[in-house]
């Protein structure tokens, strides 16, 4: 059977080195992560304040990678085995056993997994380095910053090669051994039914997931529900592409395909490989998901998070600075506001948990007047603040940069906000001069009935520098906006070129596969030209069919966008980053076009008669 | 009417494709026995169902009534794990189109049988049949690299290395010019006079009579029979039937 395995290699190199590269970048995108993960989780802690951070989001990253490799793999795989089912009902015709079908097609997977990792070894090496430098240029982690090698990534790399080949082939295996040997004698060995029962189990189950994450987003509060809300995106897509079968040819036919017999030759196409048709969009649909549903929810969020601030404060004006109340004629109200980086700890015992907030010492009543929400505070009595992640009752102990303030009371909680903010609201009483000495210190002014809005700003502007409060949320949606783009270039950036290189391979095995149907359409009498316009023209099709499933699913995470921020907000809210999906949509038109136009191009290179009479 | 002489058996058999008023009974109630020994052809106008009986009668297709028996072993009953080795011991099949597997040279293509039934077979024994099929001197050689003739005989080479009970041939002779087609013949009949039983489906008078029998089927049904009739006579026969 392994001389079989070796002469199939051989003969059918194109849907094997697809299949090859796609191990192969799958294993160095994962290998990459899991060793920067590692190296950031060991990072000396006291070195970077971000460390967390980065290792929350190097989490999502592996994540991301594993859940990508485990995709296009699979899918590249089921796609090559389809391909050859004519070969394998042969197999089976001349006395071959679906065991042997089965056996022949998991050695193969072997072999591919172990050949992948060994090439995605090496490869993961410089998208490392590339991962790495978006990290540290984004600040993300601190300037010398790099992924550490270690041995045993081999082991990890080389059987997470061979396992993931082989449960991509697991299903498309047991499907093809199910061939009828009759099938061998069909010209086109198309597969018969492209909805298997467990495409359907498997679309319905991850419909399911997609739709309890929508219903429950609502109900998580800001933080849960942002959570929510952004993996919603992922099982959307993946219940999307199980049926993709059903829906890619049904949409890819209502493309405008231009009238005349090239366009109906196409549609006619696209209308018949269904299962090419599938194979092309699925990492497409995946992709525009990801990308769309997370950086659309994500700057809705981050929109909703504004207006909410916006609505919510009282003031007029923002200084960077501590403003004496009655220092400026004019002023009404100064909430003078410092914050000090805190550790707050809860329970006792095992049950014990730590963590990092920041504290926000206030004036109550000030505090009260200009965020428009009641604050008590008196003694050693503290608040939950508006970023939530402390108990609204009961004790925490409390340790700031170099002082102990013990255990304190958590009396009440002021309403958790989408943007976030303080996790602890602390009277000015508990806290000593020294210890907030160099603590950020910003001010809210709200001026008084009648008052010279330039002549205030002008008086304030020896405490700090003063923004009106217009300026100062829209400076900060800026900030919020652009971190969240650089945490979703380094989490789908890498990811997302994968997944555009597993539409250009599936492209490539379906025009490769296409040499003889393209040969009868010449000898039909369309010159090399017309040929090559169909295939394009389909391309179009399929990558149009796939932007649109794609907006469907990232449509799920959207609508749990609008849904939260209602919940949370008051005010259902929707940003969408419009350039960066136009460029998107740009990108995959062109890759696939392109990809289109070079492989039509050269599978009709021989003279048709060539293809045509040297059959079998 | 079952005897042991007869190489394939079938017996009321019928195969309908579709449902409801689109349905098309392929094969109709069709009672017919292959002897053993003999060479069987299989005539009628395209849409007769002989390709579907062919099918029937070697256990690649499923029969919707009826049994189909290969010496004494009832196909209809058979699972696919008992097919499979029937087809690796009993039975051999030669197709228009070929069907060698592309990857393969001749002499893998024709040990492929027999290393799917575990068997390492010798290189005498691969040599010994490519040259009863007079391709020895090709046994390197690809698919790609053989003319239609010669990969038609390696694919009877590859069918007739398990010594198969029956072998069963679906328009061999359609993909090939004349004089391809007589030495492929040629072939068939020495094999039939070395006592090799053959089931052919044709269209072509002057290959089915080289047969030792002709069966003819029209609309599904078994119409009419005739024996060592030349190639005028099967002709005339099918050209009656036709019309």
């Amino acid at each position: 059977m392994l001389g079989m395995s070796r002469a199939g290699l051989a003969e059918r190199w194109t849907l094997f080195v697809g299949a090859l590269l796609s191990v192969a970048l799958g294993v160095a995108l994962v290998q990459s992560s899991l060793l920067l993960l590692i190296s950031a989780a060991t990072l000396d802690s006291s070195a970077s304040q971000n460390g967390d951070a980065a290792v929350a989001m190097l989490g999502v990253v592996l994540g991301g990678a594993v859940f990508l490799a485990a995709f296009v793999i699979s899918s590249t795989f089921a796609f090559t085995v389809d391909q050859r089912r004519r070969d394998l009902a042969l197999l089976r015709l001349v006395g071959g056993s679906r065991r042997q079908v089965r056996r022949l097609l998991l050695g193969e997977a072997v072999l591919l997994g172990l050949a992948g990792a060994a090439l995605g070894v090496p490869a993961g090496l410089p998208v490392m380095a590339v991962q790495a430098w978006l990290m540290r240029r984004f600040d993300f982690v601190p300037a010398g910053f790099a992924g550490e090698w270690r041995m045993w990534i081999l082991g990890v790399s080389l059987g997470g090669g061979v396992l993931l080949a082989v449960a991509g082939v697991l299903v498309a295996a047991r499907r093809a051994a199910r061939v009828r040997p009759l099938d061998a004698l069909r010209e086109s060995g198309a597969a018969a039914r492209v909805m298997t029962a467990g495409r359907w189990i498997a679309g319905l189950f991850f419909l399911a997931g997609a739709l309890a994450l929508i219903i429950v987003a609502p109900h998580g509060g800001p933080g849960g529900g942002q959570a929510m809300a952004m993996n919603v995106a992922m099982p959307a897509a993946v219940a999307i592409v199980a049926f993709a079968p059903l829906l890619v040819p049904a949409i890819a036919r209502l493309m405008p395909f231009g009238g005349g017999v090239l366009g109906s030759l196409a549609r006619a196409n696209v209308r018949d490989a269904r299962r090419r048709s599938a194979s092309v969009a699925a990492p497409l649909i995946v992709l525009i998901a990801l990308v769309v549903g997370n950086t659309g929810a994500g700057a809705s969020f981050t929109a909703g998070g504004i207006d909410e601030t916006a609505r919510s404060t009282h003031a007029d004006f923002v200084v960077e600075g501590a403003v004496p109340a009655a220092a400026v004629p004019g002023v009404a109200v100064v909430s003078t506001e410092i914050s000090v980086p805190a550790e707050v700890t809860v329970g006792s015992g095992e049950d014990q948990e730590t963590e990092a907030v920041t504290a926000l010492v206030i004036d109550p009543r000030a505090y009260a007047a200009v965020h428009g929400t009641p604050v008590e505070l008196s003694g050693r009595a503290v608040v939950r603040g508006p970023g939530g992640d402390v108990p609204s009752q009961g004790s925490v102990h409390l340790r700031l940069p170099g002082a102990d303030l013990g255990e304190l009371p958590v009396v009440a909680a002021v309403p958790e906000t989408m943007s976030g903010g303080a996790g602890l609201l602390l009277p000015p009483g508990l806290v000593l001069e020294p210890q907030v000495a160099a603590a950020p210190v910003r001010s809210f002014v709200a001026l008084a009935p009648g008052a010279d809005p330039s002549a205030v700003r002008a008086g304030l502007a020896r405490f700090g520098e003063v923004a009106t409060v217009g300026d100062w949320l829209r400076a900060d949606a800026e900030l919020r906006n652009s971190t969240n783009d650089r945490v979703m270039l380094i989490v789908l950036g890498l990811g997302g070129l994968y997944a555009l290189i597993g539409v250009v391979n599936s492209i490539v095995i379906g025009a490769a596969t296409r040499r003889r149907e393209f040969a009868e359409a010449r000898v039909t009498g369309l010159t090399r030209g017309q040929v090559v316009r169909v295939a394009l023209l389909e391309a179009y099709a399929v990558t149009g069919a796939a932007l649109l499933l794609g907006v469907v699913a990232a449509a799920a995470a959207l609508l749990a966008a609008l849904t939260t921020t209602a919940a949370v907000t008051g005010v259902a809210t929707l940003d969408l980053p419009w350039p960066l999906f136009g460029a998107v949509a740009a990108l995959t038109l062109t890759v696939t076009g392109a990809t289109s136009l070079i492989t039509s191009w050269s599978a009709t290179r021989p003279p048709p008669v060539t293809l045509l009479a040297a059959h079998e | 009417m079952t005897t042991i002489s007869a190489a394939v058996t079938l017996h009321g058999v019928s195969r309908v494709f579709g449902r409801g008023p689109a349905a098309v009974r392929a094969v109709d109630d069709v009672t017919l026995e292959f002897p053993r020994g003999g060479w069987t052809a299989v005539m009628g106008p395209s849409g007769s169902g002989k390709s579907t009986l062919l099918h029937c009668a070697a256990g690649l297709e499923r029969v919707d009534t009826g049994r189909v028996l290969l010496g004494d072993t009832d196909l209809t009953a058979a699972g696919d794990a008992q097919l499979t080795t029937l087809r690796r011991t009993r039975i051999g099949f030669v197709f228009q189109s070929f069907n060698l597997i592309g990857a393969l040279n001749a002499e893998q293509n024709v040990a492929l049988p027999l290393r799917l039934a575990g068997r390492r077979p010798s290189r005498s024994e691969v040599r010994a049949t490519l040259d009863a099929v007079g391709l020895a001197d090709r046994a390197r050689h690809k698919p790609r690299e053989l003319s239609g003739g010669q990969q038609q005989r390696v694919a009877i080479a590859r069918a007739m290395v398990t010594r198969p009970e029956v072998l069963f041939a679906d328009e061999p002779t359609g993909a090939l010019d004349s004089t391809a087609a007589r030495t492929v013949l040629d072939l068939m009949r020495s094999m039939a006079d070395a006592g090799q039983s053959i089931v052919m489906v044709t269209h072509d008078p002057g290959a089915a009579a080289r047969a030792d029998a002709v069966v003819f089927l029209r609309d599904g049904r078994v119409v009419d029979r005739l024996a060592g009739a030349d190639a005028r006579g099967v002709a005339d026969r099918l050209a009656a039937w036709e019309r």
